[in-house]
C-alpha cells in the first residue's frame, strides 16, 4: 500500500481511538451529572419556615425563641388568610350566597391547595397524618404550589381529533366578584414574609429517620441498612476469602484440584445476582432458618457468597505479589509455613488485601436483587445492632427502587430519591477512591 | 508458584518430625476445605435451584416452555410459554453487545496502544467508576431521566445521537478514503484531494441529514423500551469488556510490536495485524464476560424495560417493551402464590435453572478463551 | 481468650436487651402506603415495637402467612383456596381484616379527551380487540395498555372485575406497583392504566366507568363497578390488647380512619365528616 495511505491510516486510528474514550467520559458523565446535581438539592436547598418546624418539632433542632418569633411573624399572614378563607366557606355553608354549589368544589380544591402550601392554621386539631401538618418545606416546591394557586390548568378538548391542549387559567376567575377575590395577590406579594425561605445545608439528611414515607426527614434507617448489610457480608467473605485465598496462592499445586477451584470460583462469580437472591431465600429462610422471616443476616450471608470470588482474587493477587525473598528470609529462619503465612505473608500483603475488602466493600452495598427477598423492607425504623440477627431493614438500593417505583406520591418526594441515589453512588465511589489511592501508594512501595 | 516448591523443599530437607509434618498437612487439609467452599456454593446453588425448577418441567413438560410465546401464569388454566421472555433477553442482550462490543475494542486498544500514559491514567479511574456504581442507580437512571426523553422526542433524540456519532466517523472515513483515491489515481494536483475530501464529507453529511429527518419522525409510544435498556446496559459492560480485553492487549507484548514496528509497520497495521489476532482469545473472554453481565442484571431491565411479555413486530423494533428473564424473576416471585407446588412458583426456578445455565456456558467459554490465550503467550 | 470471652458476652447482652417486638408486615403494594402510614404511626406511640413493612404483592403477602414468616399479610385480594388449604396444614388460621375500600380507577393521560368508558370497552382494549383511541372516541393514537404485573391482587380484581377473565392481549406492559403505573401513564398520551384510588392525582386523568366516576363516596355506596376491600390477615385472631392486636384495629380507631382518608383510601366505617 502507498506509504501515505498508511500515515492516514494510522492517524484515523488514532482519532477513533481518542473518539471512542471521549464517548466513554461522555456517558459516565451524562450518568452522574443529573445525579449529582439534583442530589445536591437534597443536601442544599432553601429550606422555609415549615422546614425549621418540623426541624424543631420531630428532631428537637433549633432555638425555641427563634421559631417562636418566625412562626409567630408569619402567622399574621397565615391568620388573614385563613379568617378570609373560613368566612366565605361558612358563608357557602349556610347559602348566603347566590349560587354557593357553583363554589363549593372550587373553593375546597383552593382550600387545600393553600393548606399545602401554608401548612394548615395552627388553632385547629392537628392532623394525624404528618404530611398534613406541616405545609412546604423546600422552597423550590412552595413555588410550584405557589403557581398551582394562582393558575389553574386545565385541558381543552375542543378538538376531537387531536389530544387535548393544556391551558393556563387565573383561578381568580373563580372567584370575581367574591370577597376572597384579593387572596391570591396578598398571597403572591407576601410569598417571601409567609414562607421565610432561608438557605439551608441539610446534613442530617443523612443521619435524621424518616416521617411519614420519606415527606419529612432523611435516610438514616436506609443508610444504617446498607451500612449493616455490607459490614455483615464482609464479616463473611472477608476471612473465608482470605484463607482460601492463602491456599490457592501458597499451598495449593498447579494440577486438577487448582484449576478445578479456580474454575467454580469464577463459575460463582457469573452467576446473576437474582439468582443468588432465589438462593438465599430458599437456603438461608427456607432451609437453615437463620431467622424465621428476612433479616440483615440473612441478605450480609447472601452479600457474603455474592462478593466471595471478588475478595478471594484480590487476595490471591496481593499475596502472590509479595516478593519471595520474604518467604525465603523467613524459612531460613526456621520458622514454619503456617507462622512465616501469618507473620510475614499476611502483613507485608495487607494493604493489597485491603484494596480488594474496600472494593467488594462496595460492591456489597450497591447490590439490590440478592436483597429483595432476603432482607430488605420498605419501611423499619433503625436498627440497633443487637437487632440485625432477627429484623429486616431499609436499605439504600432497595429503597430507591421502592420510592421510585411504588411510593404513592412519586413525584412529591423526587428530591429525596435523588438523595438517596446521591448518597449511594457517593458512598460507593468514595470507598473506591479509598481503595484508588490504597492501590497508588502500594504500587509505589512496591516500585521505590 | 515457584514459592511453593522451595518452601516445601526446605521443609523436607529440614528432616522435620512426623508430628510437625500431620499438623501441617492437617492445617493444609483444613484450609483445602474451606477454599473449596465456593464449590460447595456453586453445587448447592444448582442444587436448590434444580430442586425447585425440575418440578416445572414434570408438570408442564418441556416444549411450551422454550416455543409458545403465551405467557398467562394466573389464568385459569394457566399458559407458561416463556419463549417471548428468553426472546426479550436476547434482544436486549443483542442490542447492548452491539452498542458496547465496538466502543469496548477501540477504547481497550486505545488504552494499550494509543493513549500516552499521562491520560491513561485518568481513563482508567474513569472506567473503574463505570464499573462501581450501583445497578439501582443505572435503573433510576433509565427510568427517571431516560425513559421520558426518550417518550417525548425519542427520533430525534436517537437521530441526534447518531449523528454526533457518526459525523466524525464518517469525517474520518471520508478523509481517508479521499487520500486512498488521491494516491492512487490523481497524484499529480493537490487540491484535487481536498475538492474530494469535500464532495464526500459533503456526501456524508447530506446522508447524516437524511437519516435524522427518517429517525427523527419516529414517535416513541413507550420510553421504557429495548433501547433504553440496552443503551444502559451496553454502558454497564463497557467496564468488564474494556479491563479484560486491555489486559489482553498488554499481555501480547512489548516485543511483539517492536518486532512488528522493526519491519517498518505503523502503529495502526501494528495493532491490527500482530497485536489483536495475538489477544483474540482474551478479548472474547472480556466481551463473554462483558455479555454475561447484560444477561444477569436485574434492576435496570426491571425498572426500565416495560416488562411486556412480547415479541415486537417487527422483532428488530427496538421503541417496542420486552421482558426479560432476570425481571420477570424479580416481578413475579412475590406472586408464588400456592406456596409451593405450583407451577407459577416453579416456571420461575425454571428462568433462574436457564440463567445458571447461560451463566455457567459463558463462564466456561471465556475460562476456555483465557486458557487458550494464555497458552498462545506461552508458545 | 478471656478478652474473646468478655466480647461474646457483651455482645449476647446487647443482643438480649434490645430485642424489641416486632410486627412483619408483607404483601400487597396497594395496601402498602396504608401499611407504612400505620407503621410509622404505631411506632411513634410504641417506642418498643419495630414495624416493618415489605411490599412484594398479595400473593407473598398470603406465601409468607403461611410460611409464619409475616404477622400480618397485607393483601389486596381475598386468600385463594390453594393459600387456605396450605395454610391450614401449616397450622397457620387466617383471619381477615377489611381495613378499607379501594376503588379501581381507569387512567389516562390528562390530554386524552375521552371521559367515559364502558367495562365493556375498557376489556376490549385490553383483550387487544380495540387498538386505536379513535374507535371509543377519542384522537387518532395507538392505545398503550399498562397493566398490574399478574402477581398482584389489584391484578386479579381487574381480570375479575372487568377483564371476567379473559385473557389480556400480549401487548400489554406490565409494571410492578401502583405508582409505577402512575407513572407510566402520566409520561404516555396514549397509555391507559388501572391503579388503586389513592394513587390517582392531577397529573392523571380518571375516567367514569359505565358513566360513574370513580370517588370515595361511590366507591362506599358501591356503585362504581371496579372496586374491592383491602385486607389484612392474622394467625387467628390476635391476643386481645398485644401489639399485634392494637395495630390490627388501628384502622377502627378515629386516627386510624383519618390516616385512610388521608393517603386517599375509603375507611371501612364512617366516621363525623369535618370539613377542615
Amino acid at each position: 500500500m502507498d506509504i501515505n495511505n498508511r500515515k492516514v491510516l494510522n492517524k484515523s486510528v488514532t482519532g477513533f481511538g481518542y473518539f471512542s474514550i471521549f464517548l466513554l467520559a461522555l456517558s459516565l458523565l451524562i450518568i452522574l451529572l443529573p445525579i449529582i446535581i439534583n442530589g445536591l438539592g437534597a443536601f442544599f436547598f432553601k429550606g422555609t419556615v415549615e422546614f425549621r418546624r418540623v426541624q424543631y418539632e420531630k428532631f428537637n433542632r433549633g432555638n425555641n425563641e427563634d421559631i417562636l418569633a418566625e412562626i409567630n411573624k408569619t402567622n399574621v399572614h397565615k391568620n388573614y388568610i385563613y379568617k378570609k378563607m373560613h368566612t366565605f366557606m361558612d358563608k357557602i355553608d349556610e347559602e348566603e350566597i347566590e349560587d354557593s354549589y357553583k363554589y363549593e368544589k372550587n373553593v375546597n380544591e383552593l382550600y387545600k391547595l393553600i393548606k399545602d402550601l401554608i401548612g394548615p392554621p395552627l388553632d385547629e386539631d392537628r392532623p394525624v397524618l404528618i404530611r398534613e401538618q406541616y405545609g412546604e418545606t423546600r422552597w423550590d416546591k412552595a413555588e410550584e404550589k405557589l403557581d398551582e394557586i394562582l393558575y389553574k390548568r386545565e385541558w381543552d378538548y375542543t378538538n376531537k381529533d387531536k389530544i387535548g391542549r393544556q391551558v393556563k387559567t387565573l383561578r381568580l376567575n373563580d372567584f370575581k366578584g367574591t370577597e376572597i377575590e384579593d387572596i391570591f395577590r396578598y398571597i403572591e406579594t407576601n410569598i417571601e414574609a409567609i414562607m421565610l425561605p432561608e438557605f439551608t445545608f441539610y446534613y442530617n439528611f443523612l443521619f435524621d429517620k424518616s416521617y411519614d414515607a420519606h415527606f419529612f426527614g432523611g435516610i438514616w434507617p436506609e443508610f444504617l441498612g446498607t451500612f449493616y448489610l455490607a459490614l455483615g457480608a464482609m464479616i463473611f467473605a472477608v476471612p473465608m476469602g482470605i484463607i482460601a485465598a492463602i491456599y490457592l496462592a501458597e499451598y495449593s499445586k498447579e494440577g486438577k484440584i487448582l484449576s478445578i477451584l479456580r474454575t467454580f470460583i469464577s463459575t460463582l462469580s457469573g452467576v446473576p445476582s437474582i439468582v443468588f437472591g432465589l438462593f438465599g431465600l430458599a437456603f438461608f429462610i427456607n432451609t437453615m432458618k437463620v431467622s424465621d422471616s428476612k433479616s440483615v443476616l440473612a441478605g450480609a450471608l447472601t452479600l457474603a457468597l455474592l462478593i466471595l470470588p471478588t475478595v478471594i482474587r484480590s487476595s490471591e493477587e496481593a499475596i502472590l505479589a509479595v516478593p519471595d525473598t520474604y518467604r525465603e528470609a523467613s524459612l531460613a529462619l526456621g520458622t514454619t509455613k503456617l507462622k512465616t503465612i501469618i507473620k510475614v505473608i499476611l502483613p507485608a500483603a495487607l494493604p493489597g488485601i485491603l484494596t480488594g475488602v474496600i472494593i467488594s466493600l462496595g460492591r456489597a452495598a450497591g447490590e439490590t436483587a440478592p436483597i429483595i427477598f432476603t432482607a430488605a423492607v420498605s419501611v423499619g425504623s433503625p436498627l440497633s445492632f443487637g437487632e440485625i440477627f432477627n429484623q429486616p431493614s431499609p436499605a439504600l438500593s432497595w429503597n430507591i427502587y421502592n420510592l421510585v417505583t411504588e411510593h404513592e406520591a412519586v413525584n412529591e418526594i423526587r428530591h429525596v430519591q435523588y438523595g438517596m441515589v446521591f448518597s449511594l453512588v457517593l458512598l460507593v465511589l468514595s470507598l473506591n477512591l479509598v481503595a484508588v489511592i490504597l492501590r497508588a501508594r502500594i504500587t509505589k512501595k512496591l516500585r521505590g | 508458584m515457584k514459592s511453593v516448591n522451595i518452601s516445601d523443599s526446605i521443609q523436607i530437607s529440614k528432616g522435620a518430625s512426623l508430628l510437625k509434618r500431620l499438623a501441617s498437612s492437617f492445617t493444609e487439609l483444613i484450609l483445602l476445605a474451606i477454599a473449596s467452599f465456593s464449590t460447595i456454593i456453586v453445587f448447592f446453588i444448582i442444587f436448590y435451584i434444580a430442586r425447585d425448577a425440575l418440578p416445572f418441567f414434570k408438570l408442564e413438560g418441556i416444549g411450551e416452555f422454550f416455543t409458545s410465546i403465551r405467557w398467562y401464569p394466573s389464568n385459569e388454566p394457566a399458559e407458561f410459554g416463556a419463549a417471548s421472555i428468553i426472546f426479550g433477553t436476547l434482544i436486549v442482550t443483542l442490542v447492548s453487545s452491539l452498542i458496547a462490543i465496538p466502543l469496548a475494542l477501540m477504547a481497550s486498544i486505545s488504552l494499550s496502544d494509543i493513549l500516552p500514559f499521562a491520560i491513561r491514567q485518568y481513563v482508567k479511574p474513569i472506567i473503574e467508576m463505570l464499573a462501581v456504581i450501583p445497578s439501582v442507580a443505572f435503573g433510576f437512571f433509565a427510568l427517571v431521566i431516560l425513559a421520558p426523553l426518550l417518550q417525548k422526542s425519542g427520533g430525534s433524540l436517537l437521530g441526534g445521537v447518531v449523528v454526533f456519532i457518526f459525523f466524525p466517523i464518517l469525517l474520518l472515513i471520508s478523509y481517508i478514503l479521499s487520500n486512498i483515491v488521491y494516491n492512487k489515481y490523481l497524484k499529480k494536483k493537490v487540491y484535487y484531494k481536498y475538492v474530494l475530501f469535500s464532495v464526500m464529507s459533503g456526501l456524508s453529511v447530506f446522508l447524516l441529514v437524511y437519516i435524522y429527518l427518517v429517525l427523527s419522525r419516529i414517535q416513541v409510544s413507550s420510553g421504557t423500551n429495548i433501547l433504553n435498556v440496552s443503551v444502559i446496559l451496553g454502558i454497564m459492560a463497557l467496564p468488564t469488556m474494556v479491563s479484560v480485553s486491555e489486559d489482553a492487549l498488554w499481555s501480547a507484548g512489548r516485543d511483539l510490536r517492536e518486532n512488528s514496528y522493526a519491519l517498518g509497520a505503523t502503529r495502526a497495521e501494528t495493532i491490527f495485524k500482530v497485536v489483536l489476532p495475538a489477544a483474540k482469545s482474551g478479548i472474547l473472554a472480556g466481551i463473554t464476560l462483558g455479555i454475561m453481565r447484560v444477561v444477569g442484571e436485574t434492576m435496570v431491565v426491571w425498572m426500565a424495560s416495560g416488562n411486556a411479555a412480547q415479541i415486537p413486530g417487527p422483532w428488530y423494533n427496538i421503541f417496542e417493551p420486552v421482558r426479560t428473564l432476570t425481571a420477570t424473576i424479580a416481578g413475579d416471585m412475590g406472586e408464588a402464590d400456592h406456596v409451593t407446588g405450583s407451577s407459577r412458583y416453579h416456571v420461575l426456578f425454571a428462568m433462574a435453572l436457564l440463567l445458571l445455565i447461560i451463566s455457567f456456558i459463558s463462564n466456561f467459554l471465556s475460562e476456555w478463551f483465557l486458557s487458550r490465550s494464555k497458552k498462545k503467550l506461552r508458545d | 481468650m478471656k478478652k474473646m470471652f468478655l466480647i461474646i458476652i457483651m455482645l449476647v447482652m446487647v443482643f438480649s436487651l434490645s430485642a424489641k417486638d416486632k410486627i412483619v408486615i408483607d404483601g400487597s403494594t396497594t395496601v402498602g402506603p396504608i401499611a407504612k402510614a400505620f407503621a410509622e404511626y404505631f411506632m411513634s406511640i410504641n417506642k418498643d415495637v419495630n414495624v416493618t413493612v415489605s411490599e412484594s404483592g398479595s400473593g407473598n403477602g398470603a406465601k409468607s402467612l403461611v410460611n409464619s414468616t409475616c404477622n400480618i399479610a397485607a393483601m389486596s385480594r381475598f386468600m385463594k383456596d390453594k393459600e387456605f388449604k396450605a395454610s391450614v396444614a401449616n397450622g397457620v388460621m387466617p383471619v381477615a381484616h377489611v381495613i378499607a375500600l379501594d376503588g379501581l380507577p381507569i387512567i389516562v393521560h390528562p390530554s386524552n379527551p375521552v371521559k367515559n368508558l364502558s367495562v365493556k370497552q375498557i376489556r376490549d382494549i385490553y383483550m387487544g380487540n380495540i387498538t386505536n383511541w379513535k374507535a371509543v372516541g377519542g384522537p387518532d393514537m395507538k392505545i398503550v395498555t399498562i397493566s398490574r404485573d399478574t402477581n398482584s391482587g389489584t391484578y386479579e380484581t381487574f381480570h375479575k372485575l372487568v377483564m371476567k377473565k379473559q385473557k389480556i392481549g400480549k401487548k400489554c406492559e406490565y409494571v410492578g406497583s401502583n405508582g409505577a403505573v402512575r407513572a407510566r401513564v402520566q409520561s404516555t398520551n396514549a397509555a391507559i392504566g388501572y391503579a388503586g384510588l389513592g394513587f390517582v392525582d392531577n397529573t392523571v386523568k380518571a375516567l367514569k366507568v359505565n358513566g360513574i366516576y370513580p370517588s370515595k363516596k361511590t366507591v362506599s355506596l358501591g356503585t362504581y363497578p371496579i372496586a374491592r376491600p383491602l385486607y389484612m390477615f392474622t394467625n387467628t385472631y390476635p391476643k386481645m390488647g398485644s401489639n399485634l392486636y392494637r395495630f390490627i384495629t388501628l384502622h377502627l380507631s378515629k386516627n386510624g380512619q383519618e390516616i385512610v382518608k388521608g393517603i386517599g383510601f375509603v375507611p371501612v366505617t364512617n366516621y363525623k365528616k369535618t370539613r377542615r
